[in-house]
């Protein structure tokens, strides 16, 4: 690598004078060391990338800050700054409360779903068995179907009249006939309609969780899982104490991606119930844009839209940050 | 695609001619001279027209509207295309375009109207409307609000989807019902017919039909949503009270609790069933089982808007309206088409399949086309009288946009039907409506 | 199988097959829960309206004859043919500009130890957190000025802002697998940085490399608004944009239409996915030794 000294033998010193050496002539004009050259190289190859993102994402993302700061309206984007106005604006708005409870709920309740869906699939997948391609084919469908139309796919199970699943459950006698108090309208009662929401999206991205586990679990190298067993460790305490830890950096990186997601989705609730009824399955991403676009008060949608990204910015940058160093 | 890439220069071509002809040109044509003519001056000729408009309910009317304008393209030199998005999305695409600074020339608005949100940036088209209501016998009374500004005019309202009485005569004859004429009646058929398993079904939900609906029962109970001035919201009064108790005896007696989850389409759909007796829903509805259930079909009938216990009748109906944007290179051009569009307003409703209700006064003189002619539409005629948009008697105003986006009122005959008192519930009703008029206000 | 066998398997093979009963009765459900819906679209797919429309009709399977015609409709009377050519073009341009831009960024922020790769690697995910609902705007600005509104070009701009993040980590994690020696063995050859990286990296990475293609590839089917927003015309709009769009048509659902053309797009993705999944695993576990 570069001539930092090591401790070697003379053998291991005259192969690095003479890489040194050979390093010599290779130079050029003022690209004097190895340091330098890599350094430009690595900016080189990090350039478009990283411009991309900035003159894209994070330039609109200031002028989404801007527009928190103002009373823009779609009809006139460039308006007069208003400070904290549209924050505390939301802050009084009954609806807005009600969109955060809901967010962080359909959150909360997604992962705990994903999680432990993902991970029984994921453990199952670890098993050899006869078919296990195929299966592994199968689950992933529901992630690579586009999302508007998958959705509205579920719109038509869930409906209140010819929801397939009432269909079964009722001929299986679970619930109720069709008509009568015990037929569950999944879209249309306040307690089903967010868990009914939430399961959408559990279906559409718990195959990713799962995959994302299943790499975890085969990183771990079969040496340290041996080595337990000898140890004697249950399967529990493996788990807990071995592949956990290794695999713990794998599962913040999916788990962070998979709380941005969902906690920026609106296209399940906005398909199939509009935030509705009467506000059960309201979260900040719909509001914002019934108030944003629909109704063109731009300041106050930038400002629910942006809500949450204070309060999520800095706790990724941290878990990030130590996820780094846990690496190195 | 080489399409794209094709269409794309050419437009930027004829962006170049029309700038070099429209110096020569304007000296020569004025609008009057224009409209008189009836025919686009030299200035329009080799440019180009992009229209954007909303997927109708009727293929065929898409159909015959991309045609129709092609057609008028071809004659007069310009470069017409008309793309079709869903209404409800259109929102977003104008935001879009505005923050752009281009896009299409003329823009289609329906359900949500946004004029008094981009007027400035719209085409003033007082004189074309004024032109276009002379010649026609002037504009319903309706027509004006949604497109008007401070006295000028930045939309032209084409027409409007109404959402009357559909009803089954077969299973009211049985039961010895009368028809639905009244709201009070509509609630005893429903009771009467729930019983025998066809209950009916109005959506307490956020959708656009329940922001038509339960305006319609109100405004037809005597209540109003702001006053004249459209400063101050109305909905607390006696009326309001009336119509959610009433509203909530309907539910109790003559629905079951799907009504929750209901979309615009449902009511589609449930009449569709066969389960409906009745539904409150645009003919859609009424067309559609033609082809999924023909029996339903032959015995539903349409039936003028039920009237309040006052007797009187008011239909809350979703106008749209094209405009123009004022950044759009061929204002000329996108004003020429509009009048020509309002000259054949009798072929687009015939084209339609009279779901589109005209706005002018000379085709809404019976009798009308398409639904003049069928025994069962006729009464439908008889709703340019009683039509009314959001906000009524009010205009039509950014902060009653934002109230209808936010579902406030279908949620306030959602809460009572659920159980939520009457008065907690306006209480909760105004506040909601204050707050949203105030930060207009403030804005 | 006798209880016998169940309560006390001697044999390995009992052991086996009860083993293996076990686990196809665990993945069962899941396979259920996956399939189902897709199932159910498929069939909805090819059923006929009225068909749909009985509340006594058995919903898993046909009660009155199948038929092609929301498939005809589909082709013949949308622009189902250009959206799904749309579709593709798109993604295979992003993934296009996916590669070009992450795969490079993935190994400088992986090998080469520069200062502040930490954080510009961390800025480039946190981009995730800007709510497309409010992008769409300045992005529209955006595409107005390089004169693309109502192209697919349009998406093709503006789809890399969210499959490059992703597809930045995931390289990262696929570069940290490759042996550091290999590198310095490249470079003691006299290859340099470029030379390294072109001849002996990026051939040992060709797995990653796709696996990030495939990635940018269903994502960018994923989006609806962006769509929405940039591309008006119908024979420029990708499917998942066209088909809503254009088969929902005020309050009428052409269901039939709706669940053929999803299929017929997610389909075949899915099939290409699975080819890339180990791949892909092995990418995501590249963070850690093995």
């Amino acid at each position: 690598m570069t001539s930092t000294s090591q401790a070697g033998d003379p053998d291991t010193k005259s192969v690095r004078v003479a890489v040194s050496l050979a390093a010599i002539p290779r130079s050029r004009g003022w690209f004097r060391s190895q340091t330098s050259r890599r350094l430009g190289f690595g900016y080189a190859l990090l350039a478009p990338a990283a411009l991309y993102v900035t003159l894209l994402v994070a330039v609109p993302f200031l002028f989404s800050l801007y527009l928190a700061v103002s009373d823009a309206s779609v009809g006139e984007q460039m308006a007069g700054f208003v400070g904290l106005e549209n924050f505390k604006a939301a802050l009084e708005m009954d609806t807005f409360w009600i969109a955060l409870r809901n967010s962080v709920v359909f959150f909360v309740a997604a992962a705990i779903l994903k999680s432990i869906l993902g991970t029984s699939l994921a453990f199952l997948l670890l098993q050899n068995f006869r078919g296990k391609k195929i299966v592994r084919a199968l689950v992933v469908i529901p992630f690579t179907l586009p999302v508007a139309i998958s959705v509205l796919g579920w719109k038509w199970m869930y409906d209140s009249q010819f929801s397939v699943f009432n269909w079964v459950l009722s001929r299986m006698g679970l619930i109720g006939a069709y008509g009568t108090d015990a037929w569950p309208v999944w879209l249309g009662d306040p307690r089903l309609a967010l868990i009914a929401c939430v399961l959408v999206n559990v279906w559409r991205t718990f195959p990713f969780s799962a995959i994302v586990l299943l790499a975890g679990f085969t990183s771990v190298p079969n040496e340290v899982l041996d080595a337990a067993k000898v140890d004697g460790c249950t399967f529990m305490q493996r788990f807990h104490h071995v592949v956990v830890p290794m695999i713990f950096p794998i599962l913040m990186v999916g788990f962070l991606f998979d709380t941005v997601f969902t906690l920026s989705d609106l296209s399940v609730v906005y398909i199939l119930t509009q935030g509705g009824p009467g506000n059960a399955t309201q979260i900040l991403p719909v509001l914002a844009y019934q108030i944003g676009i629909q109704a063109g008060n731009l300041g106050r949608g930038a400002a629910i839209a942006l809500f949450l990204v204070p309060l999520l910015a800095p706790a990724m940058f941290v878990f990030l940050r130590n996820l780094k160093r846990r690496e190195y | 695609m080489t399409l794209s890439a094709h269409g794309r220069a050419q437009s930027q071509v004829t962006r170049r001619q029309f700038v070099r002809t429209a110096s020569i040109g304007l000296a020569g044509g004025s609008l009057a001279t224009m409209l008189a003519a009836r025919q686009a001056p030299a200035q329009v000729r080799g440019t180009s027209l992009r229209i954007l408009t909303w997927s109708h309910f009727i293929p065929a009317y898409d159909t015959w509207f991309d045609k129709f304008a092609g057609d008028w393209g071809e004659k007069n030199g310009v470069k017409v295309r008309v793309d079709h998005i869903p209404h409800l999305e259109i929102p977003a695409r104008m935001a879009a375009e505005f923050a752009a600074g281009a896009g299409h020339d003329i823009l289609f608005n329906g359900s949500t109207i946004l004029t008094r949100i981009y007027y400035k940036t719209l085409a003033d088209l007082t004189d074309i409307y004024d032109q276009i209501g002379k010649k026609y016998g002037g504009w319903i009374p309706a027509a004006r609000s949604p497109v008007d500004v401070e006295g000028r005019i930045y939309g032209i309202p084409i027409y409007y989807i109404l959402l009357p009485m559909i009803w089954r005569k077969d299973l009211f004859d049985q039961a010895g019902l009368k028809p639905p004429d009244t709201w009070e009646a509509a609630r005893i058929a429903a009771r009467t017919l729930k019983a025998k398993g066809h209950p009916t079904g109005i959506q307490f939900s956020h959708c656009n039909d329940a922001n038509l609906n339960w305006r319609s029962l109100l405004f037809s109970f005597g209540g109003t949503e702001t006053d004249p001035s459209g400063e101050r919201p109305t909905i607390d009064s006696k009326e309001m009270r009336e119509a959610l108790r009433f509203s909530k005896a309907l539910f109790d007696e003559g629905m079951t609790p799907e009504v929750f989850s209901w979309d615009d389409a449902s009511d589609n759909r449930y009449l569709a069933s066969g389960i409906a007796c009745w539904v409150h829903d645009a003919i859609s509805a009424y067309r559609t089982t033609e082809s999924t259930n023909p029996p339903v079909f032959q015995n539903a009938h349409i039936g003028l808007e039920p009237a309040g216990p006052g007797g009187k009748r008011v239909s809350v109906s979703a106008p749209n309206a094209f405009m123009v944007w004022k950044f759009s290179k061929n204002q000329p051009a996108a004003k020429e088409f509009l009048v020509h569009l309002m000259d054949n307003d009798k072929e687009g409703m015939v084209q339609s399949t009279g779901y589109n209700m005209p706005f002018l006064n000379d085709t809404a003189k019976k009798p009308m086309p398409v639904i003049g002619a069928d025994p069962k539409l006729q009464v439908l005629q008889d709703f340019p009288k009683i039509v009314a948009f959001f906000g009524y008697p009010g205009p039509y105003t950014t902060q009653i946009q934002e109230v209808a986006n936010l579902f406030v009122l279908p949620d306030m005959f959602t809460r009572v039907a659920r159980g939520q008192g009457i008065d907690e519930t306006i209480k909760w009703g105004v506040g909601e409506y204050q707050r949203i008029f105030a930060k207009h206000k403030r804005a | 199988m006798s209880t016998s066998a169940l309560a006390r398997p001697r044999t390995v093979r009992q052991k086996e097959t009860r083993r293996y009963l076990l686990i196809y009765a665990a993945v069962t459900p899941f396979v259920l829960i996956a399939v189902f819906p897709i199932y159910w679209m498929a069939i909805t797919a090819f059923k006929q309206d009225p068909d749909l429309y009985r509340m006594d009709n058995i919903p898993f399977w046909f009660n009155m004859a199948p038929t092609l015609k929301h498939f005809h409709t589909l082709f013949y009377q949308t622009n189902y043919g250009s959206w799904i050519v749309n579709t593709m073009t798109i993604s295979v341009w992003v993934a296009l500009i996916t590669l070009l831009t992450a795969v490079p960024a993935g190994y400088a922020l992986a090998r080469l130890r520069l200062p502040g790769a930490e954080n510009t690697g961390i800025g480039i995910f946190m981009s995730y957190l800007v709510p497309p609902i409010i992008l769409f705007l300045p992005l529209s600005r955006v595409v107005a000025a390089l004169g693309l509104q109502d192209s697919w070009w349009a998406l093709v701009v503006v789809y890399p802002t969210f499959t490059i993040p992703f597809g930045t980590w995931l390289m990262m994690g696929f570069f940290k697998t490759v042996p550091m020696e290999m590198e310095e063995a490249a470079r003691v050859d006299g290859c340099g940085f470029l030379g390294a990286f072109l001849r002996v990296v990026l051939p040992v990475s060709v797995p990653g490399v796709l696996t990030a293609v495939i990635f940018a590839f269903t994502l960018s089917m994923q989006d609806f608004l962006y769509g929405l927003a940039f591309v008006a015309p119908g024979d420029q709009k990708p499917v998942p944009v066209g088909v809503p769009t254009e088969l929902i048509r005020g309050d009428v659902y052409y269901w039939g239409s709706l669940m053929g053309a999803a299929l017929l797009v997610g389909l075949p993705v899915a099939i290409l996915y699975n080819f890339f999944l180990d791949r892909f695993i092995q990418g995501i576990t590249g963070g850690v030794g093995k």
